[in-house]
This record gives structure tokens, C-alpha cells and sequence, in this order.
């Protein structure tokens, strides 16, 4: 037993140098490491510096992108940087965000250096920057985002914030007027909406965002009487905001506002409410860039152009928050709570106050 | 009674026999090796130390240590006898129907049976709770309109679960059984009628012991695919509160990053399982030789006259049809034709729409290139893994060499692997070793050869136990060698169980979103991908548009392969 694990071992080593070897040659070819050349972008005028990473990377001529938003949303993003950056092909995968950080950890541990850049959701970013795999990317580009999102911009310019998710109740109006709609967070506790408020499976970013904005104490009370409340659990964002807007229950205790905001342009008589009385919570997608990133200057152009007017104008279009211009369905005035990551300690106890008053199992 | 079965394999069969034992060791020992190890190892990998010989047990005591898991264990073994009993039944009798007896339209019972297994069970699962949601069903609407009782039926319990799943899996009891059925000399059944047994007894005395092999592969597939479903206790049983091992795994392991070690645990748990499971079937199956059917003497499977009683027959099996594919599949249609889903209503009738399809095929590169993609990764992975288990099937059941069983545990042992795990191994493997097929679709048909190599050895292995051995001495003594006497004897003759289960494999390669999502880049998306996106991203209406679209394709290419299978092989007797 010991001699094949001894061999097994041998051979999976002599995998690793083998995969390694041809691609540390790569990189060792490369004229400076990543940051360093980050590092002098920084210092030039913005002019100079847009000049330098176009010319860098119309020589790179491609990059490696994993996004996260999905499918033709994703591809008709990336079209709107190719149009503009001709000279840039860009070889994208799409994923979910958490996917895409088990995917990049899996490359970057196995020396394959195959993914320059990823939009990721920033709650997904610890086991990322516990590994030390992001490069420090100062950029002017941030110097776009207003005051109001000014919480979701790393202070150690490890990633280029470009877009939010929010965090929302919303409502079937067939099934409760509007003066009988809740009106907060806590309202949702109310006997009267017994059974009829949905929720996905435990969700790190949804609990991270009532925790932020709630604190540990309000956070477990509120948890202890929605499960008083029975609430329904069920997956699947969107089939869960079709089953309601079907009438198959009234509320969405939480969900993405959008879905229902695209379904309500198509057909002004979907029967959609979100309520603006309490709080947003949202959190940033961002771009990272591969410390080891083949094709710095094509990364860098990317992470900087989505914040461009152009590409924040397609995240509007599209029915999700843009970081830069209007909201394309909330109001001005809506109150917004953001949040980023909080510790694994932090997020283990908010997972296990879930589980004990809403998890509970016949 | 039987001819001697080889001690060793044949020497034109060494040559086989080696290939087989390689492409083993590469596609299931190593990814087998890699979940064991994980499952020791409390450092991820990648982690320092996840390369060191020093092993602990600490992911089992976790996997294993709490109530709850042990709660949702005695659920899963609930949810699993009862999907398996109600959907065994459900096939052995649609089976039987179609291949066994003179009941009318038996064909298309047939074929819409195995209609069923096209659809993607998202979709299916999905469809179940528009028609048996408490608050939204149509089911229930009709039903209150007739009754005047309101909820009378809840697709979110748990015997909503056991019956959206029943219904799921029986085509595969359907598909494993008809094989059987189809390669079942009658001589024995006119015995027993001739001896003065009723056609009841002639089935249960004479006919059901005979397929005892395809009803132990059955009964054992039905309840670790039980175990293994993860759609239907996702989404029912989320809301009905019922959960079993696979949603237990699925919570306990989802977060970022993920629990490579307790996901290993878990697989190395089901492994044990399976390894149980086999047990018992071979030991159910000891005796091959009894269940040798096919021999040397031309036979023709007899339709039983049925009398009268064909005409109940046909209605029940159109009925069942009907729940199985029929119901479904309306639904899909239905809400492929609106611009968000709404229960039927004048108004809604009157506001259709094909805006879905246009949306869809709109963007080829979006729709149709992935539709291509997943072509070719099922046609390939089907194939490819069809003439791999059937080569592993001779081997394991028309040799006496050692190690045969070991060869059987190996070709099964992938079932346990859950997909995610398998996905990750195949990613891991391939990122270590620089072979050419990251981001292509050879990566994907690679783990699919392994993630359908258990279902598929099951379908062959029925059908080879019901060749007689004398059929190949026959051929041996008159000078053919070992591949010709296995292209020109064991290939056609095992044709029932090859294109049941090619086209098992085809038809769940084509809809399999896992390992395609964690292998995907940007030239190798396939139609599940899109499905999934649909899901995440779109609305019901597109997704079922885009299913539609997927159940025509499967149509087409699934009579291609009958068509090219009936030009190229043995006629078909029945």
C-alpha cells in the first residue's frame, strides 16, 4: 500500500513539473511581472497611460475572460469591448461567481496561468485573496464611481468594481394591494403573510447584506420569527419569481428586483411590486486580474473600459445597476445598503443561525 | 446446459482485454484515486500539505458525525423504495405491454415513453409544479371545478417528490426491461401455456425469472439513481421540507470555497453503497446460464393475444403515457408560446406568441452552435462508450479470468462519483497533465464516457448474459478469431441492450449541465449550458421554447440511429 501511494505520488508530481515546466518558461519570458507594470501605469498621465495599454495590448492581441453575467448577456457585452478594441480578442468563458473563483484557484494552483481577468461578486472574493492570486490594480478609472458606492472600491486596488447586484422584497399585486403590502424587513414577520413568503436556500450574500445592515443581535431575531412565519424555501431565483408572478405564492422575502423588472417592460400588466420602503442591499461585481496574467495590458483595458460610459449604458440596458448614470427601474432616492465580505468565522455563524431557526427538517 | 465459459481470455482477446484494463485505470482508477485521496486530505487542493502522506479521517466524522445527515439518510432510503417499487412496476408493465403482447399502438407507447427521457428534467420538475402546485396547478383548478374541493393535490410533499421522480426514471426501467424482454425466447413461455399456465402465471413462473438479470440492473439503477437525483428534492422537496442526501451534500458543501474534503466523504459513502449493491446483483445472477435465451436456434418472440383485455391495456398504458411525456410536454409547449407564464385563460390563449423561438434563433451562435457542440459530445460519448462496456461485458460475463468482478466494480464504481466530483477530477487531471483537450469538447466526451459507463455496462451486461455461450464455440470451431466472432456474433446480437442504452447515454449527454458547466469555455458550450443560463438568467417561457427545440432535435437524431442501426444490424424479430 505504501509503495503505491509512494508511486502514486511520484507520478502525480512528475504531472505537476511536467504541466509547470513549459509555462513558467512562458512567464519567465514575459518582460515584468504584472503589478510592477501596473505599478508604472500608474505614474503616467492618463493620456500616456491609455496610450501605453492600447499599443501593449494590440501586441498581446487577446485575453482570457471569465464573466459572470450569463449567456447572450454576457457575449453582447464582451461584442461592445471587441467593437471599440479591435485589435483584442477575447476568449470568454461565463459562470456562475462562485464557480468562476474554484475554477481560477484550480488553474493558478496547478501553474496553468490560462485566465487573465474575471468579473466576480466581491462576497466571493476571500478564498481568492487568501491565496494572494489578484494583482494590485490602481486604476483612474475608479475615480468614476460616485460617492454613493464608494464603500464597494478596495482600498488595496485589488479589484475594479463596475456593476451591483441588489436585494429586495417584491410583491404579486393580484394577490396583496399595495396598502396591504409589507413595508420593511421586519414586516415580513407579520402572521398575516404566513406561508406566503419566499426564499432561496441559505445564501452567504443575502445574510452578509441583513447582517451588515441589521447587526448580529436584530439579524438572529429577525431569522428566529420568519421561521416562526414559515416561510417557503425554495431554489432557483428565477423560476421562484415566475412561480410568484404565476401566483403561486404573494412574496419575495428576497430576491434579484430585476427579474421582475424586465418581465414588467415586457408586459406592463405583470403583476410586480417592489417595495421601496426599506432598504436595497447590494454588493459590487468587480474585475480581478490574474497576478499571473499573460496579457496584462489587455486585462487592465478590459477592467478599465467596464466602466466606460459605454459599457455602464449596456448594464442599464440590461435591466442591472450601473455604477456610473441612472438606474434603469429604482428611484433616485431609494436607500441602498452595501457590503462587501465578511470573515469565514462571521459568515459560519450567520449560516448556522439559518439553520437553526429556518432550516429546520421534518 | 451452458458451454464452458473461458478461464482466460482468448488470445485474439488479450489485445482487448488490455485496452479495456487501460482506459479503466485512465478514465475511472485515476479520477477514483483522486476522490479517495481528497476525502483523507483536510488541506484543499493545491493547499500545502494536500500531497503529503499524512491522512486523516476527520471529513467523515464530519460527513457522518451529525443527526441531521442521518435524518435526511432515513429519507433518502424512504424516497428511494418507494420512487423504485412504483416506478419498476410502472415500466415492467409498459414493457411488457409493448414488446410481449398484441395491445394496439404499442409502437408509440413506445416511442413516447422514451420521449419522456428527452426532456430536460428541469423542465419536467418544473411542469409538475404548474400542474400540481396547491395555489396554481392546473390540476387542481380543473379538479376544484369538478369537485369543488380546492387543493386537493401538492406536488411540494413527499409523495409529490416519489411521484415526479417515479415518473422521471421509469423509461429507464422501460428501456432496460424491453431489452431483455426483446431477446427472450418464447419456447419456454409456449411451454408453460402449453402445460395448462394462464398468461399471469406464465409472466410471474416463467417470464420474470428469465429477465432476472434485467430486473436486478434495474431495481439496483432505479435506487442509486434515486439516491443520486438531486433535480426533484431540490425543488420540491426544498419547499416541502424534505431533505435527503443529495440536498444534504448540496447544503452542507455549496459555499465558496468548496469542501472538496466532505464531498469526497460523501462520494466514498455511495461508492460503498454501490459496492452493495453489486454484490447482491451478482450474486442474484451467479447462475448465468440460466438466463441464456439466445442460442443457436433461430427463435421469434411471441406477441401474446391478449383478447379483449388489450383494449384495457391500451388505455392504461396511453393514459400512463400521457403522465409520463404526454402531460409535460404540453405544458412546455404551452408556456413556449407566452411572454411570461400564466395559468390557461381566454386572454392568454389570445395573447400567444412565438417570440420565444425567434428570440432563440435569433443568435445561432447563442442556441444553435451549443445545440452542435452537444451533438457530437452525445453521438461521440454514446458510441464511444457503448463499444467500451461491450467489450468490458464479454469479458466480465463470458470469461471465468480473475478479476472479471473487479472489472464490473470498476465499470459501476463511476456512478457514485456525483458529477460535480467527477467534473472537478477530469479538470484537476487535465490542468496537471498537458494534454491538448482543455476548453474542446474531447474533455467533455472523455467524463462522459466515465459518467455513463455504469448505466451503460448494466444495459449490455442483460443482454449478454442472454447469449449462449455455444453460439461463439460454434464460430470458434469453424476458425473465426476473437474480433471477428465479436463484431459478427456479440455485436448484433446484443443490439437491443446496445441501442437502449446508446441512446440512454446519447439523450443524457445531450441534457447533462454539470461537468459540462465546469468544463465549459468558450468553444465547447453545449445546449445544457444554455439551459442552465436560461434558468439562471431567463425566464420559464425561453427555457421551455429552447426545450422544444432540444426534444425535436433528439427526435431526429434518435430515428437516425434507428435507422442506421436496423440498415446496419440484425433485423428485428419482434
Amino acid at each position: 500500500m505504501k509503495l503505491a501511494i509512494a508511486c502514486l505520488k511520484r507520478v502525480v508530481i512528475a504531472g505537476v513539473m511536467l504541466a509547470l515546466s513549459p509555462i513558467d518558461c512562458v512567464y519567465a519570458a514575459a518582460a515584468q511581472s504584472p503589478e510592477r507594470l501596473f505599478a508604472e501605469l500608474a505614474k503616467l498621465k492618463p493620456e500616456q497611460r491609455a496610450k501605453r495599454l492600447e499599443e501593449g495590448s494590440r501586441k498581446e492581441g487577446k485575453l482570457n475572460f471569465i464573466h459572470t453575467f450569463r449567456g447572450k448577456l454576457a457575449r453582447d457585452h464582451v461584442r461592445l469591448f471587441e467593437k471599440r478594441y479591435p485589435f483584442v480578442k477575447v476568449e470568454m468563458a461565463d459562470m456562475g461567481s462562485q464557480d468562476a473563483a474554484e475554477r481560477f484557484i484550480a488553474e493558478e494552483t496547478a501553474g496553468r496561468h490560462l485566465t487573465d481577468t474575471i468579473s466576480l461578486a466581491v462576497p466571493d472574493m476571500p478564498v481568492i485573496l487568501n491565496q494572494n492570486l489578484v494583482a494590485k490594480y490602481p486604476t483612474p478609472a475608479t475615480q468614476r464611481v460616485p460617492k454613493q458606492f464608494e464603500g464597494f472600491l478596495d482600498k488595496q486596488n485589488r479589484w475594479v468594481p463596475w456593476y451591483w447586484s441588489e436585494h429586495g422584497i417584491s410583491y404579486n399585486t393580484n394577490l396583496i394591494p399595495s396598502d396591504k403590502a409589507p413595508k420593511s424587513w421586519q414586516d415580513l414577520c407579520n402572521p398575516a403573510y404566513k406561508g406566503q413568503v419566499s426564499f432561496d436556500p441559505p445564501e452567504t450574500r443575502f445574510m452578509v447584506g441583513l447582517y451588515v445592515m441589521m447587526g448580529d443581535e436584530k439579524f438572529q431575531a429577525w431569522l428566529k420569527c420568519m421561521g416562526e412565519n414559515q416561510p417557503i424555501i425554495q431554489r432557483g431565483h428565477t423560476q421562484r419569481m415566475n412561480l410568484m408572478l404565476s401566483g403561486d405564492h404573494a412574496i419575495q422575502g428576497d430576491n434579484f428586483l430585476y427579474v421582475g423588472a424586465q418581465e414588467k417592460k415586457k408586459d406592463p400588466k405583470t403583476p410586480y411590486a417592489i417595495v421601496y420602503s426599506t432598504p436595497i442591499l447590494a454588493y459590487a461585481g468587480a474585475m480581478i486580474i490574474n497576478k499571473n496574467t499573460q496579457n496584462p495590458h489587455a486585462a487592465a483595458l478590459f477592467s478599465d473600459w467596464t466602466l466606460s460610459e459605454e459599457s455602464q449604458k449596456y448594464v442599464a440596458d440590461e435591466f442591472r445597476g450601473p455604477l456610473v448614470g441612472k438606474h434603469p427601474y429604482l428611484p433616485d432616492n431609494i436607500k441602498v445598503v452595501t457590503f462587501g465580505y465578511l470573515s469565514e468565522e462571521i459568515v459560519d455563524r450567520l449560516h448556522s443561525y439559518w439553520k437553526q431557526h429556518i432550516g429546520k427538517k421534518k | 446446459m451452458s458451454g464452458v465459459r473461458r478461464r482466460l481470455a482468448p488470445d485474439g482477446g488479450k489485445l482487448a482485454l488490455g485496452l479495456v484494463v487501460v482506459i479503466l485505470v485512465y478514465q475511472v482508477v485515476i479520477p477514483l484515486l483522486m476522490v479517495v485521496w481528497t476525502s483523507l486530505k483536510i488541506e484543499r487542493p493545491g493547499e500545502a500539505g494536500f500531497f503529503d502522506l499524512s491522512f486523516s479521517l476527520a471529513n467523515y466524522a464530519r460527513a457522518f458525525g451529525s443527526r441531521d445527515f442521518w435524518h435526511a439518510t432515513w429519507n433518502t432510503l424512504y424516497f428511494a423504495l418507494a420512487s423504485t417499487a412504483f416506478s419498476f412496476g410502472l415500466g415492467t408493465f409498459l414493457a411488457w405491454v409493448v414488446h410481449r403482447t398484441n395491445t394496439p399502438f404499442g409502437q408509440l407507447i413506445g416511442v413516447i415513453t422514451l420521449g419522456r427521457i428527452i426532456i430536460p428534467g428541469i423542465l419536467i420538475t418544473v411542469s409538475w409544479i404548474l400542474l400540481a402546485s396547491p395555489s396554481i396547478g392546473v390540476l387542481n383548478h380543473a379538479l376544484e371545478a369538478i369537485t369543488g374541493m380546492n387543493r386537493m393535490l401538492n406536488v411540494y410533499s413527499f409523495w409529490g417528490m416519489v411521484w415526479v421522480h417515479s415518473l422521471e426514471i421509469t423509461p429507464l426501467a422501460y428501456l432496460l426491461l424491453s431489452a431483455a424482454l426483446q431477446s427472450m425466447d418464447p419456447r419456454l413461455e409456449e411451454a408453460s401455456s402449453v402445460a395448462g399456465a394462464g398468461h399471469w402465471s406464465t409472466l410471474r413462473r416463467i417470464s420474470l425469472p428469465l429477465i432476472l438479470p434485467a430486473v436486478g440492473a434495474a431495481v439496483m439503477l432505479l435506487l442509486i439513481y434515486t439516491v443520486e437525483t438531486f433535480e426533484v428534492p431540490l425543488l420540491l422537496g426544498g419547499r416541502a421540507q424534505v431533505r435527503v442526501y443529495t440536498t444534504e451534500i448540496y447544503f452542507n458543501t455549496a459555499r465558496t470555497p468548496t469542501d472538496w474534503g466532505l464531498s469526497g466523504a460523501y462520494s466514498i459513502a455511495i461508492l460503498i453503497l454501490c459496492a452493495v449493491c453489486l454484490a447482491v446483483y451478482f450474486r442474484l445472477v451467479r447462475h448465468g446460464e440460466r438466463y441464456q435465451t439466445v442460442t443457436g436456434k433461430d427463435f421469434r418472440p411471441r406477441r401474446i393475444d391478449l383478447g379483449r383485455w388489450r383494449y384495457v391495456t391500451c388505455a392504461l398504458s396511453l393514459l400512463l403515457v400521457f403522465l409520463i411525456t404526454g402531460m409535460p410536454f404540453l405544458v412546455m409547449l404551452y408556456a413556449s408560446l407566452l411572454r411570461r407564464y400564466q395559468p390557461p385563460s381566454v386572454e392568454v390563449f389570445q395573447s400567444m406568441t412565438l417570440s420565444n423561438y425567434h428570440e432563440i434563433l435569433r443568435d445561432p451562435v447563442y442556441s444553435l452552435d451549443p445545440m452542435w457542440n452537444s451533438t457530437l459530445v452525445g453521438l461521440g460519448s454514446a458510441t464511444g462508450v457503448m463499444v467500451l462496456v461491450s467489450v468490458m461485458s464479454y469479458f466480465v460475463h463470458k470469461t471465468r479470468m480473475r478479476g472479471r468482478k473487479l472489472i464490473d466494480f470498476l465499470g459501476f464504481a463511476p456512478i457514485a462519483m456525483p458529477s460535480v466530483v467527477l467534473g472537478t477530477a477530469f479538470l484537476w487531471f487535465y490542468l496537471l497533465v498537458p494534454l491538448p483537450v482543455l476548453g474542446s469538447l474531447t474533455i467533455i466526451c472523455l467524463a462522459y464516457v466515465t459518467r455513463y459507463m455504469a448505466v451503460a455496462l448494466r444495459f449490455v451486461s442483460t443482454s449478454m448474459l442472454q447469449i449462449h455461450s455455444e453460439l461463439e464455440e460454434a464460430a470458434a470451431v469453424a476458425g473465426g478469431g476473437w474480433w471477428r466472432n465479436f463484431l459478427r456474433i456479440y455485436l448484433p446480437l446484443l443490439r437491443p441492450g446496445l441501442m437502449a442504452g446508446w441512446f440512454w447515454v446519447m439523450v443524457h449527454a445531450y441534457r447533462e449541465l454539470t461537468i459540462a458547466l465546469m468544463l465549459a469555455r468558450s468553444r465547447n458550450r453545449t445546449a445544457s449550458v444554455v439551459i442552465y443560463d436560461l434558468w439562471e438568467n431567463g425566464s420559464f417561457p425561453q427555457l421551455s421554447a429552447f426545450g422544444v427545440l432540444i426534444f425535436a432535435l433528439l427526435i431526429v437524431l434518435v430515428s437516425l440511429g434507428q435507422t442506421i442501426s436496423k440498415r446496419f444490424g440484425v433485423q428485428e424479430q419482434v
